[in-house]
Parts: C-alpha cells; sequence; structure tokens
C-alpha cells in the first residue's frame, strides 16, 4: 500500500481508521454479548461516535473488501487474520466486495448489518441463505454494497446475434401495408381494444386486493397436502407415488416437531379417505397408508411428541389438538397417560387433559386397558378417566384393582366405583372398608356415607362398636362414626347417645375423642331424637365434646 | 456492480392494504396525498375554467396537503427519475390506487420538460393556480430548446416566488446511467437463466439444489423490477429456443413480479411471488429431454407424461432446502399453474380448492410468455405479441386465466408489449421498447426506430415516444401495423441485448 504524505489526507485516514476499528469492535461485541449487556452498549456508543465525526470530513466511506482485510483508498485499513471474527472474510467469502456508508449509516443500519454478518458465520454451509440474501431483506438505506457471484460458472454472457438484418426495400414495406389493407381486419385497430379495457375498476381492485388478503391468510400446508392426496386418489399414472407416500410419512414427524398438530391429524383423516376411496392405490401403498396412524401412536413416536408438546413456547388450540388425538388409535392411551403427570407446562397440561378425555370416550377399551397397565401412573390416569368420564361400563374392569398393591390406586377406585355405582361396585367399596390403608378406608366410609349406602351400615356399625376403630385416629374415627350417623339416622341414636354420654358399660372407658364422634356423628342422624342427649353433650366437661355437641346441634338445625 | 437498497420497509405478512400502510413512512403518505392533489388539479384545470367548484376544490387540496407536508419537513421537493418518482428523496410505490395519476404528473412534467419540482414555506394557493396552468400549457406546446427556461420566465412573471423548477438530471447523465442499468439487468438475466439450468440440472440428477443461488436470482429480479423494470422486461424478448426451458422461467419471474408491482405487492410478497414462478416448471426437469424438446404433437401418452410436471414440481420441491421451511408457497404455483381458474386444467383437483392469486398470476405470464415463443404452439406460427393479449382477454374462459389479471398486465405491457415489430404510418419499421408511462397512451408505446421511410438501417436510435404531437395536436407517428420482424431480417435479442 502507497503511504500518502499529505496531511490533510491523513487526517482522513485517521478518522476512516477509527471508524473501521470500532466497527470490527462492535462486530466482536455483537459475537460476545447479548444486545442488553452494557459492553455491546458501549461498543454501539463508540462506533456511532466515529462514523459522526467521520461525517464532519466525508460524504460517504466506499471501502472495498479484500480476502485481508478492509481497503480504503487503496490502503488496507483493518487486517484481520483470524477469520473467527473477521468481518472482510465473511464479506468476501460471499462475494462482497466492496461497501458504501452513508451518513445515518450508524443510526440503526450498522448493528443491522454485522448482525447479519455474525448470523452468516453461524450458517452452515448447506444453509438456505447466505450474506447476500440475508443483507437484500434488510433493505438498507445508508448502506450499498457490490458483488460478484460466487459459484456460478456456467453463465452464459447475453450477446447480440451474428444475424445481419438487411434494410428492407421501401416497396416492401408499403406493399405489405397495402396488402394488410385489402384485408382490414389484419391492420391494427385501435378500436378492438377498447379504452375501458385498459384499466381496473374499483371492483376490480378491491378483488385483486382481496386474493392478497387471502394469500397471507391461508392454511399453505394444508394446500399442499390436499394437492397431495388428489394426486394419490385421481392420478392415472402411478408415477411418483411412491414418492408421495414417502414424502407424506416424512412429513408427519417435520410437522410435528413444528407444532402443527392439525395438518398431521388432517394427514391421518385424509389417509382413511383415500384408502376407502381410492381403486387405484396399490396393495402396497395402500398397507404403507394404513400404517401412518398406527406408527404414530407408538410409544417411542408418542413420547416423542409429547415432549414437543410440553415443551412448545406456541401451544396448538384444544381443537388442534382434539382434531390430532381424535385419530390416534386405542394403544396411544397408555403413553398419554404416563406423560400427562410428567408434564410440566400447565397449559399444554390442560389441552392434553382434555384431549385425552375425548380419546377416552371415543375409545373406551383404551381406558380399560390402562387398568391393567403395570405402571401405577397408568392406572391412575385410567381410574380418573373412569371417574371424570363416568364411564360406568368398565364397573366390572375395577374388581381386580381391589388388591393393587399400590395405595394411591386402591384410593383412586374408591371415587371409580362411586362413580360406577352399581351394587357390585358399592359391595367392592364395603370391602375396601377393611382395607390394610387407612386413607383408602377413609374414603370408602366416606363415600359409603355419602351415597347412604344403607346396605354398608352393618360392616359399619361393627367397625364402631367394634375394637377396630379404638387405635384409630379422630380422623378415621369420625369418618366411620359420622358414616353411622348418616346410615342409622334415627336408629342410631341411641348407640351414638350411649357412646357420647359414656353410659353403660363403656362408662368411664369410653374417651374423650371417641365421645366427640359420637356428638358429630349425632348430629349426622337429622334426627330430633338426638337433641336431648347433645343438650347434655353442650354441657360435658371435656371441650372436645362441648365442640363437636354445638356443632352437631347447628347442623340439625 | 452496486445493489441500491431501498429505503426500509418492515416486513410483514398481512393483507396489502395493511402491508402498504405499516410500511410507508409519514413521507410516503404525505407525499402520495400531495402527487394526487398535483393530479387532481392538473386533470380539473385543463377539463374546466378555473372558475369551476371542482377546479377550486382541487387547488384547495392542493394547498392544503403540501402546506402539511412542508410544515412537517421544511419543503417539498418532487423529483422524477425515469419512471420513478421521488417527494423529499422518498420513492413513491406505484400501485393500483395510484399508477395512472402517477403516471400523469411524471408524463405532463415530462413535456414540460420538469425534472425537479421545489416549493417552500409560504406558498399560497395563487401561486399553485398559475403554476398549474403553466404546467398544462407547456406540456401541451411541442418540443422546443429552451422550453424550461421560458417555463421559468412565466413562473417569475406570474409573481411564483415559492416554487421553482429545475430540469431532469442531464440527457448524457441519463445515458450513462441508461447504459449502466442496462448492463446490470443483462447480468441479472445470465444469472439468473444459468441458475436455472443448475436448478435443474441438479432437479434431474435428484441432487439437492442451492437455495441460495435461486433466492438471489429472484432477490436481483425484484431489485431489477423495481428499479428498471423496463430494461429487464425488454430482456424477455430472447428467445433461445436451445434454453427454452430456462429463458422462461426467468421471463415469467420477470413478468409476474412486474404484474406484481403493479398490484402494488410489497418486496418481501414480490420476493414469493418471484420465487414461485421462478420455480414453476421446475417438474420439467424430470420429464425425458425428448418428450420436452419434441418438435412435433405430442402423442397421448407423452401428453400424460407432460402432464405431470406440476405435480411433479411440487414434490420435487420438498426436498428444495436447507435448513429452512419447505417453500410451500412455491410448491402451491408449481402444482396449480395449469388447473386454470375453473379448475378444469390439470391436475384435476378432488378436494375443494381456491387457486392462490399468486398461481393465477403465473399462469397469465406463463401463458403469454409460452405463446410469444415458437416452442410451445409446435407447427402454428407464433401470433405477434399484441394477438396474444388480445386472445387472453378474448379467450380467457377456455383458458383458465383470470381476465382481471390480464387487465394488469396489459397494463404493465401495453397494448403493443416490448419486443413487437411494427410498422409506422411513416412506412418506418420499429421495435417497441416499452409501455408509454402515460396510461392514457396505452396504445403508443415507446419505440425504437430500426428502419427509416427510405429503408435505411438506424443503429443506436433514441426512444421515440409515440404520443408526441405536432404543433396542430395531431400525432407525429402512429402505429399502423403490426409485423413480423423475420420478415425484415430483425432479431428481436439484439435490440435489447
Amino acid at each position: 500500500m502507497t503511504e500518502t504524505t499529505d496531511p490533510e489526507f491523513l487526517t482522513d485516514t485517521t478518522l476512516v481508521e477509527r471508524a473501521m476499528h470500532r466497527m470490527a469492535k462492535c462486530h466482536r461485541a455483537i459475537i460476545l454479548y447479548l444486545a442488553n449487556n452494557p459492553v455491546y452498549h458501549e461498543a454501539v456508543r463508540n462506533v456511532q461516535a466515529a462514523f459522526h465525526e467521520l461525517w464532519e470530513e466525508e460524504d460517504q466511506l466506499l471501502i472495498h473488501v479484500t480476502e485481508d482485510g478492509l481497503v480504503w483508498n487503496g490502503k488496507l485499513i483493518i487486517e484481520e487474520e483470524n477469520k473467527g471474527d473477521s468481518i472482510s472474510w465473511v464479506l468476501f467469502k460471499d462475494g462482497v466486495r466492496g461497501v458504501v456508508f452513508e451518513p445515518s449509516v450508524e443510526d440503526d443500519e450498522l448493528v443491522r448489518f454485522l448482525s447479519a454478518i455474525h448470523q452468516t458465520r453461524n450458517l452452515p454451509e448447506d444453509a438456505d441463505d447466505d450474506l447476500l440474501t440475508l443483507l437484500w431483506h434488510e433493505e438498507f438505506q445508508y448502506i450499498k454494497y457490490d458483488y460478484i457471484d460466487v459459484g456460478l460458472d456456467d453463465q452464459r454472457p447475453l450477446e447480440h446475434s451474428d444475424q445481419h438484418e438487411e434494410a428492407p426495400l421501401v416497396s416492401s414495406v408499403q406493399q405489405e401495408v397495402a396488402e394488410e389493407a385489402k384485408r382490414p381486419e389484419g391492420i391494427v385497430n385501435i378500436e378492438d381494444f377498447d379504452s375501458t379495457l385498459h384499466f381496473l375498476d374499483d371492483d376490480e381492485i378491491q378483488y385483486l386486493d382481496s386474493e392478497i388478503e387471502r394469500e397471507y391468510n391461508q392454511d399453505l400446508r394444508r394446500i399442499v397436502l390436499s394437492g397431495l392426496f388428489d394426486v394419490l386418489e385421481l392420478q392415472h399414472d402411478q408415477t411418483g407415488y411412491d414418492e408421495i407416500v414417502t414424502i407424506l410419512e416424512d412429513f408427519i414427524p417435520y410437522l410435528l416437531g413444528a407444532g402443527d398438530f392439525q395438518s398431521v391429524a388432517y394427514i391421518l383423516r385424509e389417509v382413511q379417505v383415500v384408502i376407502q376411496r381410492s381403486e387405484r392405490l396399490r396393495p402396497d401403498h395402500r398397507e404403507k397408508l394404513a400404517t401412518f396412524a398406527t406408527k404414530l401412536s407408538d410409544p417411542e413416536a408418542l413420547d416423542q411428541l409429547l415432549q414437543t408438546l410440553d415443551e412448545a413456547h406456541v401451544h396448538p388450540t384444544e381443537e388442534d389438538l382434539g382434531a390430532l388425538f381424535s385419530e390416534f388409535q386405542p394403544k396411544a392411551m397408555e403413553t398419554i397417560l404416563a406423560w400427562l403427570p410428567r408434564l410440566l407446562n400447565e397449559r399444554a397440561k390442560d389441552l392434553l387433559a382434555r384431549a385425552t378425555d375425548q380419546l377416552a370416550i371415543a375409545h373406551p377399551t383404551a381406558v380399560k386397558r390402562s387398568l391393567n397397565s403395570e405402571d401405577r401412573t397408568v392406572v391412575l390416569g385410567g381410574l380418573g378417566l373412569v371417574t371424570r368420564l363416568k364411564l360406568t361400563t368398565l364397573g366390572p374392569d375395577l374388581g381386580k384393582l381391589m388388591s393393587h398393591e399400590d395405595t394411591d390406586v386402591r384410593e383412586a377406585l374408591v371415587d371409580a366405583l362411586a362413580t360406577v355405582a352399581t351394587p357390585s361396585a358399592f359391595t367392592q367399596l364395603e370391602q375396601l372398608l377393611d382395607d390394610g390403608d387407612r386413607e383408602v378406608r377413609i374414603a370408602a366410609v366416606r363415600t359409603l356415607g355419602a351415597k347412604r349406602q344403607g346396605g354398608a351400615l352393618g360392616r359399619v356399625e361393627a367397625a364402631v362398636t367394634g375394637k377396630t376403630l379404638r387405635t384409630a385416629d379422630l380422623t378415621e374415627k369420625r369418618a366411620f362414626y359420622e358414616a353411622f350417623g348418616i346410615l342409622a339416622g334415627k336408629d342410631g341414636v341411641s348407640r351414638l347417645a350411649a357412646i357420647g354420654l359414656g353410659q353403660g358399660l363403656l362408662k368411664r372407658k369410653t374417651d374423650p375423642e371417641t365421645r366427640a364422634c359420637a356428638a358429630m356423628a349425632l348430629g349426622k342422624t337429622r334426627s330430633a331424637d338426638a337433641h336431648p342427649a347433645l343438650e347434655k353433650l353442650v354441657r360435658d366437661k371435656e371441650p372436645i365434646v362441648r365442640n363437636a355437641a354445638e356443632k352437631a346441634l347447628k347442623e340439625l338445625g | 456492480m452496486t445493489r441500491p437498497s431501498g429505503p426500509h420497509e418492515p416486513e410483514r405478512r398481512s393483507t396489502i392494504i395493511d402491508a402498504t400502510e405499516a410500511t410507508e413512512t409519514e413521507t410516503r403518505q404525505r407525499g402520495r396525498a400531495c402527487l394526487k392533489a398535483i393530479y387532481a388539479a392538473l386533470r380539473n384545470l385543463k377539463l374546466y375554467p378555473v372558475e369551476n367548484e371542482q377546479a377550486q376544490k382541487s387547488l384547495d387540496e392542493l394547498e392544503r396537503t403540501t402546506k402539511e407536508l412542508i410544515e412537517r419537513e421544511g419543503e417539498l421537493e418532487i423529483r422524477i427519475a425515469g419512471q420513478l418518482l421521488f417527494v423529499n428523496s422518498t420513492r413513491l410505490r406505484l400501485d393500483l390506487h395510484s399508477y395512472a395519476s402517477f403516471s400523469y404528473v411524471i408524463s405532463t412534467f415530462r413535456q414540460a420538460e420538469v425534472g425537479v419540482m421545489t416549493v417552500v414555506a409560504g406558498v399560497n394557493r395563487k401561486e399553485w393556480q398559475v403554476l398549474i396552468s403553466l404546467l398544462l400549457s407547456f406540456a401541451a406546446r411541442d418540443t422546443a430548446p429552451n422550453k424550461l427556461s421560458e417555463l421559468r420566465e412565466k413562473i417569475a412573471l406570474g409573481g411564483i416566488t415559492h416554487i421553482t423548477v429545475d430540469p431532469p438530471a442531464s440527457s448524457e447523465a441519463d445515458l450513462v446511467d441508461e447504459e449502466r442499468q442496462k448492463e446490470v439487468a443483462k447480468r441479472t438475466y445470465e444469472r439468473s437463466v444459468a441458475i436455472t439450468n443448475e436448478l435443474a440440472e441438479s432437479a434431474r440428477m435428484g441432487r439437492s439444489a442451492s437455495v441460495k443461488k435461486v433466492k438471489r436470482a429472484v432477490q436481483g429480479i425484484v431489485d431489477q423490477v423495481l428499479n428498471n423494470e423496463i430494461t429487464l422486461i425488454g430482456l424477455t424478448t430472447i428467445r433461445d429456443y436451445d434454453n427454452y426451458t430456462f429463458t422462461h422461467s426467468v421471463n415469467v419471474s420477470i413478468f409476474a413480479v412486474s404484474m406484481g408491482k403493479r398490484l402494488g405487492l410489497n418486496k418481501t410478497q414480490l420476493f414469493d411471488l418471484g420465487m414461485g414462478a421462478f420455480l414453476h416448471d421446475v417438474g420439467k426437469a424430470k420429464i425425458s429431454k425428448e418428450v420436452l424438446n419434441k418438435a412435433g404433437k405430442l402423442t397421448d401418452e407423452e401428453w400424460q407424461l407432460m402432464q405431470l410436471h406440476p405435480t411433479l414440481g411440487a414434490t420435487t420441491l420438498f426436498s428444495f432446502r436447507g435448513y429452512g421451511d419447505i417453500p410451500y408457497r412455491s410448491m402451491i404455483a408449481a402444482y396449480e399453474h395449469h388447473m386454470g381458474i375453473n379448475l378444469k386444467g390439470y391436475p384435476k383437483s378432488l378436494r375443494p380448492r381456491d387457486l392462490s392469486v399468486y398461481s393465477k398470476i403465473i399462469t397469465v405470464a406463463d401463458v403469454f410468455d409460452a405463446a410469444t415463443s415458437h416452442r410451445v404452439y409446435r407447427g402454428r406460427d407464433p401470433l405477434m405479441p399484441n394477438e396474444i393479449l388480445q386472445e387472453l382477454l378474448d379467450d380467457h374462459e377456455r383458458l383458465g386465466i383470470d381476465v382481471v389479471l390480464v387487465k394488469a398486465l396489459i397494463n404493465l405491457l401495453g397494448i403493443y408489449p416490448v419486443g413487437t415489430c411494427v410498422i409506422l404510418d411513416t412506412y418506418e419499421v420499429a421495435i417497441v421498447h416499452g409501455v408509454n408511462p402515460d396510461p392514457s397512451h396505452i396504445h403508443r408505446p415507446l419505440i425504437r426506430i430500426l428502419f427509416t421511410t427510405d429503408g435505411g438501417r438506424v443503429t443506436d436510435a433514441p426512444v421515440t415516444d409515440l404520443a408526441e404531437t405536432n404543433p396542430d395536436g395531431s400525432f407525429k407517428k402512429t402505429i399502423i401495423k403490426v409485423t413480423d420482424p423475420e420478415k425484415y431480417g430483425i432479431n428481436v435479442r439484439d435490440c435489447f441485448v
């Protein structure tokens, strides 16, 4: 490079060098820091200041791009050996050979320009974009750039033909016109073109406006898919069938990855339509298409889908998800039920729960299968569905869970049995009064009481009057006593009064907690006969008994 | 090569109206209002006496809109550069709602030899009235060497102190610029054809095509259409029959993007449309060359094979991506461009389908370009370009094309499309260079004379505007016949390369 001795020129060089160095620093800041980082902000401020200074001397800045660095007025201003953060290398690699910066570039465009360079650096070799395509979309006003076509060898220049025009004889032109004159219809007649045809009227303009609006509001994937299914159904020639079937198959994971559940549902639905309607389908194509829904319901595939759903930033609508789930095979149920409690995203969880309900309604047999699962989460999910959706037809399948080793399952079974509410279900509930787990027993007795299952009175009474409750805690005791009060009604008043007042054989031996439970149970009998005993109990020396009696009296009214 | 960028317009995919409103700066909106007011004043003062209520109203509106803009920006500068209109350095985009008015203003300014008009604060209604009247008067006059000087004198005499007029950029600079733009346009075209070739080869060999190269080609076409549409459209007259499939795709892309520009699409929308057009025939790469290039009529079997190309195009484009999204819009265009708006074409449609407007645009561009080529109408003489446009209008139902878009194409190309060889009433032979910028002269294109009245060959003839009139108001030259350029040994491409 030739150094100049012109002092004015030297001054300019300093300004340009400063601007370019600060631009390089700003580029490094963009690479290293987020936009809210103070270092990033400082770098931007510095480059802006440098350009402001430069514009006091220059109207514009033309920089040549070489492989080694940036050149201004024949001088290498920035030498960038490290390709890792080199501006010039990215520009040069993608064909940019010159950049013109104009005043105001520093306001906003420079950072966007450097960001595009940074973005390009991270693009893989076969990406859809390069620096030039990215810069194009930025629509810069104060940055212009020259570029060459890199990697385009087969470019034939447009050249003049070898054909040499022959000057027409004047007579031949006149003759042609004269000949046409004999055939007036051949002569151009301006009237043929009604002037009104040249201009679009308001309706036509409005029509085109609405068409363009439609263009950007339509579901492009659906349109493409619709075309592919039409081809499968209508095309006589089998050419490309394999390709289309493969495209559809490969498209499903792509769509799931993109969170487009509705399109997947559409594919599964239309596959069924094509299988039913098209007579031209080859058996192997038919078979392959039929596996789409099955494959999607496979545990591995479904795992991926639910993971996507949990991690998605934008969630599908209930309608979309419901549409997809309605296409699932019953075997999907177990995987979904296993996933539901694990989902972290509440919105996704809610959507999935609702969609699962729809699947359960459509496929009760899938719920039945889930009740036999070895996974307790699945069994619990299945029982939840039986309860929530009142799947009474599954009552006979609940019995085997009576002996399920998991307490939570047996507890959930109580609700399910109550929902099924058949005599057999209530018999099973009664059996659960003897369950080894306290929670199960409490749930069962409360449910039987709430359901006013008189058939259970004997067992409940035996518990109340027997020894089993002696070691029980207050909650369990109270549950049993209250259930007894509800189920026995008026007939139970004398027994409860005796226990509450500590009369008879049990006098002195009855503990205050049990007497308090008896007092609460008196209230549950809803019988006026309970009043005298309760009136006495409100004056009992034990506070717990007095308190229970007051509440019971209020309940009696 | 420098690729100037346009003013920043944030990307937004919404309605055309939304997009237009969202992307226009306030200057652009106010500038548009001013230009419309100038147009209205020019029209009304031409049609009615100045006392007329309509004329008065338009002057009121002109005073109001210009005052508002000057209050905000300090001054108003209207500059004409080629077919581009700038208000305070902001280019106004033509759209369906404005192109006729703006073209009228450009035409009037040009005829009055005004390139720049500057208005400063303090301008009043009286000044506008005098200036508009002067512009109309000078625009109607015959070309004279000192026309602008005379206009300036009249402006001074008329007491106009807040408005000045200046000539357009020097004609020498225009020529240099024209040559430079022509070179840029040629390179854009050459590159696009090369990329189409490469794309077809990749598709044929089952290799992945370079998406970024195609994007760059289409971006180049969009830039050229936005900046120098007329030159690029001129290049569509290139009929390289060995390379028909490639030049055809590029031509369709140029026509489609140019039509899109007329319809007011923004830059990103033009890119989407251009991509669809560029790739619309990509499926042909999978049809055997024997069928594709067969000179005679196709057999039924060959025709069936040919009809597969839209489907093959759509399926080919499934693999046309690197790490980006699948190009659905281009796939739809490839798939739908032979369906016809009545869906009677191919491939057949069983499921409900509303053709994409981009497919409709591409169909019109495709039919026009194919019809102007020898290749498609095998064994039939090609129609003259103007006959093709007439046929598209008359036969749009059978062809399954949208007649409204045919009108848009005529608006773009004029009645005599670029490259049409014409005989004038002077017995000169000429080639149409471009549509007349004044829409009211759609049948009077810009031409280049190739042979004089006495048969002499003209080289490097300047562009002649057939709307030019004699002092008595009659037109100087008029087309009396469209002719086959081959009759006169003219290779149309040479006029544009």
